[in-house]
C-alpha cells in the first residue's frame, strides 16, 4: 500500500521529536500491518467483509489545516454531558468540559505506565496494527479511584466538510478508577459526501468494584469505512454496562474484545445495527472468562433493509479450571427486505464443569400476524411496521439507563424507521 | 349494515365458502356455528381483510360500501372489528401505545383531535374496570405474558376502546374459564345498543348462554344451511350438527 508507506513517512516526519519508544511502537506496528496486509475472503474472521475499497481508495492523514470552522452548535449534542469535541481529529479542549475527579493525560503518560495498552503486535489484526502505526489523534479519558461522575461525558467526534479521502486513527483509552463509576458516550458523526475512513481502537479498563457504562454510537456518512477495534479489562468486582448503535458507514467492522482479568465482574454488552442501502455492518465479539465467577450477557440485534448486509460472531470462551461462570449470547436480526442478508455465527467454547451457559440465534422477517393485527385495529401498514420494528429494538435501548442518552438514540431509530420506510 | 351475497372464498386454491349469504342491521347480534372446518373463521377473516384469503365469486358491503377493495386498516377505520381467537404477542410495543395508537388512527380519520397521553391514561382506566382488568396490563408489551383469558379480556377491552359499529367475536369464549367468560360476556352486553351490530363465531353454544343472539345460523361446508333463533342453539346442544348435513 504504498499511499500508506507514504502517509506514515509524513507522520514521522511532521513529529520528528516523538518518544522514542513511541516511535518504535509505531515502526513494529506499522511493519506487523505490512506482514499482515489488508483482509481478503481467504481470512477466516474476515471472510464476509470486502476491504478491497483500501486498495483502491487513498486516504490521507488529517493535518492542522483541515481544522473546518467549528459548528456553532456541536451535531449529536447530548443534553446533559459533558462535551470532549473532537472535529476532523483535532481535539477542541476550548469547548469541552470535564467534571471534576476525571483527567485527561496524555497518551504518552498512559503509554510509560502501561505499554500493553498500545501493542498491536500479535493481534493479528492489520487494522490494530495501522492504528497503533498511525495513532493521530484520540484522547485517553481517567476517572480517579473513588470517584461518582453523575454526567454522562459525551465525546463526539466529527468528521465534516473534506475536499479529499482522509483517515484518521483515533486512539482512545477510558480507565475508571477502584470504586468509582462513570459512564462514557463514544459518539463518530459524519457530515460530509466526501468518502473518509476512520479507524478507531479503543481501550476501556474498569478497575476493581468500579461501575462503568459505555455507550457507543456510530453515524458516520453514509460515504464512510469505519473499522473499529473495542477491548474491555474487567478487574475484580468491576460492572460494564455496554450498549452500541451503528446506523452509519458504507463498511463498519468492529471487533470487540473483553478480557475478565479477575473475579467477580460482570459484563452486560448490548447492540443495534440498523442498515439500509448497501450498508454492511460486520461485529466479531470475544468474551474471555479466564477467572472465577464472572458473568457475561450478550444481545446483539440487527435490523437490515434494502439490499445492507450484516455480519455477528460471537465467541464465548471459557478457560480450563475457571468455576462459577455464567455465559449467555443471543443475537437476533430482522430482516426488512428480500435482499438483505445476515450472516450470523454465535459459539460458544467451553474447558471448565462449572458453567452456565446459553446461546441462540435468530434471524426473520416482520411477523405477517402482528401486522394484520395492528392494521385491524386502524393503525396503517407504516406505522404499523415503525411500532414492530421498534418494538424489536426496545430492549436494547432499554439498557441505557441514563434518560437524556436513551431518548437521544430513540429518536435516531424513530427517524431511521421513518427513512427506510419512504425508501420502500 | 353488512350484506354478504353468494359469497365464494377460500386459501390459495381451496375454495372454503361455497357461496355463503347473510344480512346483518343494525342492533343485532348474530351467531355464527359450525364445527371446525366448516368455514366461520374464514368468514371473519374475509370481512377484515387479512392477506392470503381470496374472494373468488360474491360480495361483501359494509353500509353500501365495498369492504372487498379495502386496506384491512380501511375496514377497521370504517367501524369493522374483530376480536382475534389467537390475539398475537407483540413484542416491545408498549399495550397502552398500542391502544392509544390504534385510537388517535381512529380519531385522525374522524377529523376530531388526538387524544394526549394524560386524557387516554384517564380514559383507558375507566374501560379497564369495565372488563375487571388490573391495570399492571397496560405497560406490557400487547399480549405479551398474557393468560389466555386476559388476552380474551385485553381484546374486549380494544373492542370498548375502538367502539366498532360491527364487532366479530371470533371463538371469544375458547380458552376462557367461567369466570372469564362472564366478564367477557357482561363486556359486550354492556356495549350493545341499537347501532352497534355482532356476529359471533362460536363452536359451542356455552357463549350463547351469556349473550341474547337475535339469530343463529348454522354453516356447513361453507354455507348457512340453517338459521333461526335462540331456541336453535339449543336443539344444536341435543341434536349436534349431522342432522342437518345432507
Amino acid at each position: 500500500m504504498t499511499y500508506l508507506k507514504q502517509q506514515f513517512d509524513e507522520l514521522l516526519a511532521y513529529w520528528p521529536d516523538e518518544n522514542e519508544a513511541l516511535r518504535s511502537l509505531r515502526m513494529e506496528a506499522f511493519n506487523h500491518f505490512n506482514e499482515l496486509g489488508f483482509p481478503t475472503k481467504k481470512w477466516e474472521e474476515w471472510q464476509f467483509t470486502d476491504f478491497s475499497e483500501f486498495k483502491k481508495n487513498k486516504y490521507r492523514l488529517s493535518w492542522a489545516k483541515d481544522l473546518p470552522n467549528i459548528p456553532e452548535t456541536i451535531p449529536g449534542k447530548i443534553e446533559g454531558s459533558d462535551l470532549v469535541f473532537i472535529i476532523n481529529g483535532h481535539y477542541q479542549s476550548q469547548i469541552s468540559s470535564m467534571p471534576d475527579g476525571v483527567t485527561i493525560p496524555s497518551h504518552l503518560d498512559v503509554f510509560e505506565a502501561d505499554d500493553q495498552i498500545f501493542s498491536a503486535s500479535q493481534s493479528g489484526n492489520p487494522f490494530k496494527a495501522l492504528n497503533t502505526a498511525m495513532m493521530n489523534s484520540g484522547i485517553v479519558i481517567s476517572v480517579a479511584p473513588n470517584t461518582l461522575i453523575k454526567k454522562p461525558i459525551q465525546v463526539v467526534y466529527l468528521t465534516t466538510d473534506l475536499s479529499d479521502p482522509l483517515m484518521n486513527h483515533p486512539k482512545f483509552v477510558f480507565n475508571v478508577g477502584e470504586n468509582s463509576q462513570a459512564t462514557i458516550v463514544e459518539h463518530y458523526i459524519g457530515s460530509t459526501d466526501q468518502t473518509y475512513f476512520v479507524n478507531p481502537v479503543s481501550h476501556v479498563t474498569v478497575k476493581a468494584n468500579a461501575s462503568f457504562n459505555h455507550i457507543r454510537i456510530q453515524e458516520e456518512n453514509k460515504s464512510a469505512s469505519h473499522v473499529a477495534t473495542t477491548e474491555y479489562d474487567l478487574e475484580a468486582d468491576s460492572r460494564l454496562n455496554a450498549a452500541h448503535f451503528s446506523s452509519g458507514s458504507k463498511l463498519f467492522r468492529h471487533d470487540i474484545k473483553l478480557n475478565f482479568n479477575d473475579k467477580g465482574a460482570e459484563a452486560k454488552l448490548n447492540g443495534l445495527c440498523l442498515t439500509e442501502s448497501h450498508q454492511h455492518h460486520d461485529q466479531h465479539v470475544m468474551v474471555d472468562h479466564q477467572n472465577d465467577a464472572c458473568q457475561s450477557h450478550q444481545l446483539f440485534k440487527y435490523i437490515l433493509a434494502d439490499k445492507s448486509s450484516g455480519v455477528f460472531n460471537g465467541k464465548v470462551v471459557v478457560r480450563e479450571n475457571t468455576k462459577q461462570t455464567d455465559a449467555d449470547q443471543s443475537n437476533k436480526n430482522l430482516l426488512l427486505s428480500p435482499d438483505a442478508l445476515m450472516n450470523s455465527n454465535p459459539q460458544l467454547e467451553i474447558y471448565a464443569d462449572d458453567v452456565k451457559c446459553a446461546h441462540g440465534s435468530t434471524t426473520g422477517q416482520i411477523d405477517p400476524e402482528a401486522l394484520f393485527y395492528m392494521r385491524s385495529r386502524g393503525i396503517s401498514r407504516p406505522k404499523a411496521t415503525e411500532l414492530i420494528i421498534g418494538g424489536f429494538a426496545k430492549d436494547v435501548l432499554d439498557s441505557i439507563s441514563d434518560e437524556n442518552i436513551s431518548d437521544h438514540i430513540n429518536q435516531k431509530i424513530n427517524n431511521w424507521l421513518i427513512g427506510s420506510q419512504n425508501n420502500e | 349494515m353488512l350484506t354478504i351475497k353468494n359469497l365464494h372464498a377460500g386459501v390459495a386454491e381451496k375454495e372454503i365458502l361455497k357461496g355463503l349469504n347473510l344480512s346483518v342491521k343494525p342492533g343485532e347480534l348474530h351467531a355464527i356455528m359450525g364445527r371446525n372446518g366448516s368455514g366461520k373463521s374464514t368468514l371473519a377473516n374475509v370481512i377484515t381483510g387479512r392477506d392470503n384469503y381470496n374472494v373468488i365469486e360474491g360480495s361483501v358491503t359494509f353500509n353500501g360500501i365495498d369492504l372487498l377493495d379495502m386496506s384491512p386498516e380501511d375496514r377497521a377505520l370504517a367501524g369493522i372489528f374483530m376480536s382475534f381467537q389467537y390475539p398475537v404477542v407483540i413484542p416491545g410495543v408498549n399495550n397502552t401505545y398500542f391502544l392509544r395508537a390504534a385510537l388517535n388512527a381512529k380519531l385522525k380519520h374522524q377529523g376530531l383531535k388526538e387524544i394526549n397521553a394524560a386524557d387516554f391514561m384517564r380514559f383507558i382506566r375507566e374501560k379497564l374496570k369495565l372488563v375487571d382488568m388490573d391495570e399492571k396490563y397496560l405497560s406490557r408489551a400487547v399480549n405479551d405474558g398474557f393468560s389466555g383469558g386476559e388476552k380474551k379480556r385485553n381484546e374486549i377491552l380494544q373492542m370498548l376502546t375502538l367502539e366498532p359499529i360491527l364487532s366479530i367475536l371470533d371463538e371469544t369464549d375458547s380458552g376462557l374459564d367461567i369466570d372469564a367468560l362472564k366478564i367477557v360476556a357482561e363486556g359486550v352486553n354492556n356495549f350493545r345498543n341499537g347501532k352497534r351490530a355482532f356476529l359471533a363465531i362460536t363452536h359451542y353454544q356455552r357463549l350463547l348462554e351469556y349473550m341474547q343472539p337475535d339469530f343463529i345460523h348454522v354453516l356447513i361446508d361453507g354455507k348457512i344451511v340453517k338459521s333461526g333463533d335462540k331456541s336453535l342453539a339449543f336443539e344444536l346442544e341435543e341434536k349436534g350438527y349431522s342432522w342437518l348435513e345432507s
